[in-house]
């Protein structure tokens, strides 16, 4: 949480929603495999022309690694949203923070995503799109029930705030 | 998605000439029209570049041959030239017969219908589409002619509206008379005024604003940082040559020579003959000189405006502007480029006329100060937020300019003190915001504030604020963004001064004559109703403006208050006309 933030990523009255920790194990497992593909090709270097030492070259990337699944956790405990009364705001990130506020009447339309093993553990991804490129308000790590019902529901205040462009 | 229409139609008058009347704006959005196909030529105008090579590769495989025929020595047997050239031009008539089949299958699948309420096209051979296009949601309409089709008297007529790329509906090619009655029809029942069927769409009057001379287009291109560039590469190319002996620097750069030749004859191309008119259906653009183009953005559909300045426009005081519209963003990015220009060089005076054009209302008192703080200025002068000074480690050069202003009716963002840039976003277009904060910003206790528009060559975002001011920005422009928009004009902008009126209808048989072609003001009574819906309260309170001072010229019955408005309007000049003055360090 931003405990030693000075509020600026803390706009007052804002009652923050944070994402499922399951978010954490699905970005891990998929660092994890990122990082393990790379090992192959060194493995198969070493074995193929016997030289060992060709697999510490992968070393840089273990440690990348470790500090990733480290940051991972903390990085998810970042995220955050807020619905309020006429806009959503959306906060990420640990070192490189952004909030981002999109009003709903803006809205466009609203995605709902989810790969295979976000499926396996039970979490959506929502992004909400408004006419502009640069509107990065997506909200990863919701569990598919509460990811519907904001859908539905920035959908219907949408509706509700429409006006075109 | 259905568009609420604010305005309510109220009963039709019962018009002479008009024996149906006005029919409900909420029909079932159908093409009523019937299906036409594009002029029989347009294969020959789009395919005039493959025709050209085809005869040039004709000739020359014919000239090569027939060459040898003269003499005999070394060449082949005559007779099997003969049958070679045969064959050869056996096999380009049939090419040339399968492209012309492909042309003419082609232009016949492709049809347009022109309904009240929607376009459709239908094109493609094997894969076929069948495009519907909303009229309110119409973002420009641009009549394109470039050089082989204004040789031919054709034009292309491309409805512009925001989505993604190739989203927009591109008439190719019509006849120039014709695209420009589609002009007007479609601008008219964007607008909301019903044209009948085989009625004609008057031309809405418009006032010319201000053109740019081709000298001045000359001396902006030479004032530019190209020319500058080109000047050191020349400079030091014959220094190379004079002190080695050896031309080969010269020959070396002849390609980029190439390459800026290009550019500086594109872009002079392009800003030949800029002209802009003010009209009820909104802004009208004309420009270019081996390719024109007459761009209409219709009000409102401006969704931000950035003023620049390079380093060397300083001494005649230049600004050229570029805007961002959401139909132009999938355009093609060299399309892009050519339609998202508002003014390619101008005066401050100029620029700050076009700038009250489009965003007519500046939401301060002392808007001529504000401007000339964010155009030259620095610091916080006229109610300018700045940036900190802790804010030059990350920005040496201008961190004095970065900052911001909010007025009533727009966000205003400055930057950059070689190349000044201003850019100006109404309250009503910002679509989302966002602050964001590296390691180093905090730091420093500065963040960034952006602001979301549609995609084009604006971007407007305010660098390194301090962070309290920029969350503070954030809170209160959020707060500005989400009900700026209520009270802004409705997306058929004649529709909103109907409702006002109560007794007119958008429904040009029920005001009589429709708008008429030329912009004489009609005595006395017609404009009464326009100035008091200009000054009514609602709309010009907070948000409106980009569409209240445009509207206000949309009446149906003739007016056009707009078209005379400015004068006594000031805009974002000074109320004697004159421009805020620099207030540079």
């Amino acid at each position: 949480m931003a405990a030693r933030d000075d509020g600026v990523f803390d706009p007052e009255g804002v009652a923050w929603t944070r994402v499922s920790p399951r978010l954490a194990t699905v970005r891990r497992i998929g660092s994890l495999i990122s990082h393990l593909v790379l090992l192959v090709p060194a493995v198969v270097v070493a074995v193929a022309t016997d030289t060992p030492w060709v697999v510490l070259l992968w070393l840089p990337l273990a440690a990348h690694l470790v500090l990733r699944l480290v940051v991972i956790g903390r990085q998810v405990a970042a995220l955050g949203y807020a619905e309020r009364e006429d806009d959503l705001l959306v906060r990420r990130g640990l070192l490189f923070r952004s909030l981002v506020v999109v009003p709903y009447g803006r809205m466009q339309y609203v995605d709902v995503s989810a790969g295979p093993v976000d499926r396996r553990f039970g979490i959506a991804t929502v992004q909400l799109h408004t006419a502009s490129a640069g509107t990065d308000a997506s909200i990863p790590g919701l569990p598919p029930a509460e990811a519907e019902r904001l859908r539905d529901r920035l959908a219907s205040r949408g509706e509700a705030r429409l006006a075109g462009l | 998605m259905t568009t609420p229409d604010p305005a309510p139609r109220p009963a039709p008058a019962p018009a002479p000439g008009d024996p149906r009347g006005a029919g409900p704006v909420e029909e079932a959005p159908e093409a009523d029209g019937t299906w036409k196909r594009m002029h029989p030529v347009t294969p020959l105008v789009r395919g005039w570049a493959v025709l050209a090579v085809l005869l040039f590769f004709v000739l020359q495989q014919g000239g090569g041959d027939l060459l040898p025929f003269g003499g005999d020595e070394g060449g082949p047997p005559r007779e099997y030239v003969g049958v070679a050239l045969l064959i050869q031009l056996g096999l380009l008539g049939v090419g040339a017969l399968l492209i012309a089949a492909w042309s003419y299958v082609t232009w016949r699948v492709t049809r347009f219908r022109v309904g009240d309420e929607v376009v459709e096209l239908r094109t493609g051979v094997l894969n076929r589409q069948h495009r519907r296009v909303r009229l309110d949601r119409l973002q420009a309409v641009d009549v394109v002619q470039p050089l082989v089709a204004r040789l031919t008297g054709l034009s292309e007529l491309k409805l512009e509206v925001a989505g993604g790329s190739g989203s927009d509906v591109s008439l190719a090619y019509l006849r120039s008379a014709e695209a420009q009655r589609l002009r007007r029809t479609l601008l008219a029942r964007a607008a909301g005024v019903r044209v009948e069927e085989g009625q004609e769409a008057p031309e809405a009057p418009e006032r010319e604003v201000l053109q740019v001379p081709v000298d001045r287009l000359v001396g902006s291109m030479l004032r530019s940082g190209w020319t500058v560039a080109v000047a050191l590469v020349v400079v030091a190319a014959v220094v190379a040559v004079v002190a080695t002996g050896s031309p080969g620097f010269l020959v070396g750069g002849l390609p980029a020579a190439f390459g800026v030749a290009a550019g500086l004859w594109g872009s002079f191309s392009r800003g030949f003959g800029f002209r802009i008119a003010a009209s009820p259906d909104g802004l009208r653009l004309r420009h270019g000189l081996t390719e024109t183009r007459a761009q209409t953005v219709p009000p409102g559909r401006v969704q931000a405006i950035r003023l620049s300045q390079p380093l060397l426009w300083r001494g005649p005081d230049w600004w050229t502007m570029q805007m961002d519209v959401a139909g132009y963003a999938s355009a093609s990015s060299e399309d892009a480029g050519k339609a998202t220009v508002l003014l390619p060089v101008g005066t401050r005076e100029e620029a700050v006329r076009v700038l009250s054009l489009v965003v007519p209302d500046p939401g301060v008192d002392d808007a001529a100060a504000v401007l000339g703080a964010g155009l030259t200025g620095t610091g916080t002068a006229a109610g300018w937020v700045d940036a900190p000074r802790s804010s030059r480690w990350l920005d040496p050069v201008a961190w004095r300019r970065n900052g911001f202003r909010v007025t009533r009716t727009a966000l205003l963002c400055r930057r950059g003190r070689l190349t000044r840039q201003l850019d100006v976003v109404p309250h009503e277009r910002t679509q989302s915001l966002s602050l964001e904060q590296g390691p180093l910003q905090r730091r420093l206790g500065v963040a960034t504030v952006v602001a979301h528009a549609t995609p084009g060559p604006v971007t407007p975002r305010v660098d390194h604020l301090a962070a309290p001011a920029a969350a503070a920005l954030l809170a209160e422009q959020s707060h500005r963004a989400a009900t700026a928009r209520r009270s802004a004009g409705p997306e058929r902008w004649m529709t909103a001064l109907a409702a006002e009126q109560g007794a007119g209808t958008p429904d040009p048989s029920a005001g009589g004559a429709p708008v008429p072609t030329t912009g004489e003001e009609p005595a006395g009574p017609p404009a009464a109703p326009a100035d008091a819906a200009a000054a009514a309260p609602e709309g010009a309170a907070e948000g409106g403006a980009t569409t209240t001072d445009l509207d206000a010229g949309a009446t149906p019955p003739a007016v056009d208050p707009s078209l005379e408005r400015p004068g006594d309007h000031h805009g974002w000049a000074r109320p004697d006309g004159r421009p805020g003055t620099p207030e540079g360090p």
